[in-house]
């Protein structure tokens, strides 16, 4: 069918002068299809160059160092004080708790998943993630605010409802479909062989999972917590409601019942009141800029283990 | 037939079949926001053919879209900056306020607190973190939780200003960022103090005197409660007499005006 | 180690990772539990009459004929209510009987005039009725029942005067008598605490400007201004809420001096004992049922009604086009942007640095708060954007979904790139090999085989389109107006809705019901459009299986 014996030597493609058609269709294809993605791609730079340039008048007139390090933050004063070291600290202490909460209970259920029941319930138990992952975060808000916090402080005695504990608590639950679905795949990509190798020399379960699987599994699951705390550090709406937006840090550290805030939360809180213009409006875009760049080193980190997990159950 | 009837809905969708009725956008503060919903929904019933939209993005946002003429009305519950005014002038707009109502912001605490009156300094000193437990001021010996609006909005620059005369709040106070929240918050937490605007006042929290005197409908309107503002819509110019924005505009003059503004929870300008 | 022990250990380890789901199950009930409880409260109550009347004014929807009979029903039982609150008011409302004395003398001066009389007699006549009304005045403003007495007897003498007979002055003597009799039966040094009481009684029967009561305004009061306050209860839950408001007075009292102080409640009626009222309270909840005729409703036309009073009353119905018209927008961008780009990222464009860096800027949006992507949908498309392509430079539904789009394109992009690169590569080759070429090969075998992989894109970003509120608040959510009629109008969204419900007014707080169904309908809407991609990717996955 390929013609002469002769032409066995080249590759299989026709050469532009044989098929002068398909050889512009399939470049202007290629073109037509590169102008789509750029114009995707010009979308999602066009949002970080615009969080960065309205930024830059702040960080023009007041500099970094105040920014970095103050704990005062009075955007609205006479003399205003951009401080955004609270709501840093802020951010990472209740993405962090909320970790606490997140990773040992993903993992288990990814463990559950992946490893120990039927596929018919895993057909039943998935959907569950699926639908916690579906709620509107303005329901989880809802919750925060009208439940748990009355419920908490009913509880525990607390004088505040909504604090570092309620969010963290909310923000767990949102983080952990990401964690359970990215940490199931990893769990349940590395394959029966490794499993009963280990399950033949006598090991149960349990020993297994930990001593086996989960070390094999470690980049992935490494991964599944970092995209948790990316989805965690960056939820705004119900962290806006749960947390109690005091800016403080927590004193004693380990205090989760006192009040935080988030940089999410202030800029959700106050972009819409502060007067366009002002340096006020420009220090909120400053702070998207910290929370971007967070985003950004969690994204290099999880980027990092998750190309080793697939190198890894690549060899295996 | 059915995917040509889905396509001229499509098309319709997209062209916008009806001819483009009068329309009238406005935008701005929450804490205006039910009363520009009253005006509306009346003015909806008397002109049918009226296209009105109510946007409650904050009192900043609303400034901005009267000045990048995104609206014909911007609800405001503070007065312009210079920077919003100079902006909108050189954009060729110039801003009218119109008062439309009266609100009092009145600090209130959890029912079962039996402190029923502080004074400015007070409440000052509470806000600041100098005051910490309730037995400072006369009650029982329970922490305070402070509870504020969040700094950015009118309802905080009013309190600030006139409560806290500018002087820095303390580290510890929450931020809730609308008058429901402070009011479910001081309704479910026994050692609370907030502000809220006077039509949140109910069952379920105290208000308390500010130096003597309780706020009222009458204490709020002859400005003896210390802690109460207007409340604004402006215009770009004053409207063209007779137009829709004028009409609306002028609305809070008439009888059924004063009654709405008073029936969303707020204070009447004049006695009708 | 012991084998017992590795097993107990390997038991407990197997029952955690249960627990774990079981946890997560709880979780879900608990979120969702109160959502569903409260916001079905939206659709299925009891609804009373007045619920019915309401319907009837303000949707144009009821049995008129039933409804009329039914009202006079219920006017009937409630007319008790209102005679008894007259007949206690007569004996206290001293401001109104003082007008109405006052009115009676301007009525029968009026009327002597009209009637032929001769100077002398008009003159006596009135001067008469005055000193009438001023011993009535002077009565009604005193606390002292000899005095009273004393004054009603005085009035009373003039009863047979052949001048008064058939005229309007009569009613001065029946007012005397009512008023005596009031007298006698009340304590008349608390004249002003019942005035206060009555008063809470009044506005909890019958509302006020600002809050609506049990059982609405009285028939002669004037129209109030809000269509919320018009009605009574239109619920039975909230009828039963006034009613225990009714019967118990809410005090907070101090039990040891410096304590918080205790809620401690009194039966109402002991605040009336020996009055006129004092049955009212009794009265009340034992023909409550007959006032307003509670019924079990299915208000299914939530789903379909504009609401009127700030969602006082009505339904979601333009918010759920509004969500829908916002998320099929925004898919019809994002599907097909999003399905291009990671074909092309992952079958045309060579790994390399700059591919690195690109998936990492994209993959960095996660972090942008979602505010930010809705102040610059308002910068670039509506304030950018739109004037250049010639249209107006207002919030819409096309600026809100372009905006939604941008911020679901990472998620998007990503399960799309995953699912095609996941794709066998002898797939493709095979296809390859048998000479077709790259585009057909990715039409024909790659995409198809990716398809379920792409629909779990579909699913996520949907419900991100549906569920946000930040990125339409500057782009083209409104709090109140039309329904859109092209896609260059704003519009109302279940997921600002019920954003603005929870921030902007006081009148949310009172219809708690409205708000949670307006949470729960958004819900229920997303595990529908779920529930239709799942059922789509089970379709397209058995299809591919070969049945």
């Amino acid at each position: 069918m390929l013609g002469p014996s002769a032409d066995r030597r080249r590759p299989l493609a026709l050469t532009p002068g044989e098929d002068l058609v398909g050889f512009i269709a399939s470049y202007l294809g290629r073109a037509v299809l590169f102008l789509i993605t750029a114009t995707s791609v010009l979308a999602v730079l066009l949002i970080l160059l615009f969080v960065i340039l309205r930024s830059t008048p702040f960080l023009r007139e007041f500099g970094v160092r105040e920014f970095l390090t103050s704990r005062v933050w009075r955007p609205t004063a006479d003399e205003p004080v951009f401080g955004a070291l609270t709501l840093i600290v802020g951010s990472l202490y209740v993405s962090i708790a909320a970790l606490l909460f997140a990773v040992p209970v993903g993992i288990l259920a990814a463990v559950f998943l992946s490893d120990i029941v039927s596929w018919k319930i895993r057909n039943v138990a998935k959907p569950v993630v699926e639908i916690l992952a579906a709620i509107p975060s303005v329901a989880y808000g809802f919750f925060a605010v009208l439940v748990l916090a009355p419920w908490m402080q009913r509880r525990f005695g607390f004088s505040t409802g909504t604090n570092a504990l309620n969010a963290s608590m909310i923000l767990a639950v949102m983080a952990l479909p990401t964690i359970i679905s990215v940490a199931e795949d990893a769990i349940s990509a590395l394959g029966r062989e490794l499993r009963e190798a280990s399950y033949s020399l006598g090991a149960t379960r349990l020993e297994t999972m930990v001593k086996v699987v989960i070390p094999a599994a470690h980049s992935g699951i490494i991964a599944a917590v970092v995209l948790g705390m990316m989805r965690a550090i960056g939820e705004t709406m119900v962290v806006w409601m749960a947390s109690g937006n005091a800016t403080q840090i927590p004193h004693p550290w380990w205090d989760l019942s006192q009040s935080i805030r988030t940089m999410t939360a202030t800029i959700a809180g106050e972009m819409g009141e502060a007067p366009e213009g002002m340096a006020h409006r420009s220090a909120l875009f400053a702070v998207g800029v910290v929370l971007l760049l967070m985003t950004f080193v969690l994204n290099i980190v999880s980027e990092y283990f998750l190309s080793r997990a697939k190198k890894a159950t690549g060899k295996s | 037939m059915k995917k040509m009837l889905f396509s001229a809905f499509v098309f319709s969708l997209v062209t916008g079949i009806a001819v483009q009725a009068q329309t009238l956008q406005i935008d701005g503060s929450t804490t205006v926001g039910p009363i520009a919903d009253a005006f509306a929904e009346y003015f909806k019933r008397v002109h049918p053919d009226l296209d009105i939209t109510v946007k409650k993005t904050g009192s900043g946002d609303g400034a901005a879209a009267l000045v990048d003429g995104r609206c014909d009305i911007a609800t405001m519950s503070r007065f312009m900056k210079e920077k919003e005014f100079k902006d909108a002038v050189a954009n060729g707009v110039f801003p009218v306020a119109h008062v439309v109502a009266m609100d009092g912001v009145c600090v209130v605490v959890h029912p079962s607190n039996p402190v029923g009156a502080l004074t400015t300094a007070q409440v000052r000193e509470i806000y600041a973190d100098k005051i910490t437990n309730w037995s400072q001021v006369g009650g029982p010996s329970m922490p305070i939780v402070v509870i504020s609006r969040d700094t950015s909005s009118g309802t905080y620059e009013t309190f600030d200003e006139l409560v806290m005369a500018k002087q820095p709040m303390g580290p510890g106070v929450e931020y809730v960022n609308a008058n429901p929240q402070a009011h479910a918050r001081v309704k479910t937490t026994p050692g609370a103090i907030g502000y809220v605007g006077i039509g949140f006042l109910d069952r379920e929290v105290k208000a308390i005197k500010v130096d003597q005197i309780a706020p009222s409908r009458q204490t709020i309107a002859s400005g003896v409660y210390p802690v109460a503002r207007p409340l604004f819509l402006f215009t770009n110019g004053y409207p063209k007499l007779g137009s829709m924005v004028h009409r609306f505009c002028s609305f809070y003059l008439t009888e059924k005006g004063q009654e709405l503004v008073e029936a969303k929870g707020f204070v009447p300008l004049t006695a009708y | 180690m012991n084998l017992g022990i590795r097993r107990t250990l390997d038991r407990v380890f197997t029952g955690l990772t249960g627990a774990s789901i079981v946890l997560l199950m709880l979780v879900l009930v608990a979120v969702l539990g109160p959502m569903i409880y409260r916001g079905s409260g939206a659709v299925l109550f009891g609804g009373t009459i007045e619920f019915r009347k309401m319907q009837r004014d303000l949707f144009n929807r009821a049995d008129r004929a039933a409804l009329e009979a039914e009202i006079a029903e219920a006017d009937r039982a409630r007319q008790v209510v209102y005679d008894m609150i007259d007949r206690f008011k007569k004996g206290i409302d001293i401001a109104t009987m003082s007008s109405e004395a006052r009115e009676i003398n301007r009525e029968y001066g009026r009327e002597l005039r009209y009637r032929d009389v001769a100077s002398e007699e008009y003159t006596e006549a009135r001067e008469v009725a005055r000193i009438i009304r001023d011993k009535l005045e002077e009565a009604f403003s005193s606390q002292d029942i000899a005095l009273i007495r004393a004054n009603v007897a005085e009035v009373l003498a003039q009863k047979d005067e052949a001048r008064f007979k058939g005229t309007v002055a009569e009613r001065f003597f029946s007012l005397a008598t009512d008023f005596l009799d009031a007298a006698e039966h009340i304590d008349l040094s608390h004249y002003h605490d019942y005035l206060v009481a009555l008063d809470e009684v009044e506005v909890i029967l019958f509302g006020s400007i600002e809050h609506p009561g049990l059982l609405g305004p009285r028939p002669n009061q004037s129209a109030r201004p809000l269509a919320m306050t018009s009605y009574g209860a239109t619920r039975w839950d909230r009828a039963q809420a006034l009613l225990d408001r009714l019967l118990w007075a809410e005090k907070w009292v101090e039990k040891e001096p410096g304590q918080p102080l205790v809620k401690a409640r009194s039966p109402r009626a002991a605040l009336f004992h020996d009055t006129a009222l004092e049955p009212l309270f009794a009265y009340v909840p034992e023909h409550l049922n007959e006032m307003l005729r509670p019924r079990f409703t299915v208000y299914w036309q939530f789903f379909i009604d504009d609401n009127f009073d700030s969602h006082y009353f009505g339904g979601v119905g333009p918010e759920i086009i509004g969500t829908l018209l916002i998320t099929v927008v925004g898919m019809l961008f994002v599907v097909p942007l999003g399905v291009i780009s990671a074909a092309y990222l992952v079958e045309c464009a060579s790994e390399g640095p700059i591919m690195r860096i690109l998936r990492m800027s994209i993959n960095t949006l996660a972090g942008v708060p979602s505010i930010v992507f809705g102040l610059f949908g308002l910068a670039f498309f509506v304030l950018f954007l739109f004037p250049k392509l010639g249209f107006e430079p207002k919030a819409c539904i096309l600026a809100a979904s372009l905006t939604l789009a941008v911020l679901t394109l990472p998620v998007m992009i990503r399960a799309s790139e995953e699912a095609i690169r996941t794709v066998p590569r002898s797939y493709k080759e095979g296809s390859l090999a048998l000479g077709a070429s790259r585009f057909r090969t990715f039409v024909t075998v790659t995409f198809p085989a990716a398809l379920p992989g792409i629909l779990t894109g579909v699913i996520l970003s949907l419900s991100r389109i549906a569920g946000e509120t930040a990125p339409i608040l500057f782009t083209g959510a409104v709090a109140m107006g039309p329904v859109p009629k092209s896609i260059f109008d704003p519009t109302r969204t279940l997921s600002y809705g019920s954003y603005d419900m929870a921030v902007g007014d006081r009148l949310a707080m009172m219809v708690p019901h409205n708000q949670y169904g307006m949470v729960l309908t958004l819900i229920v809407l997303i595990l529908v459009l779920n529930a239709v991609a799942i059922v789509l990717r089970s379709r397209v996955f058995k299809k591919l299986k070969g049945h």
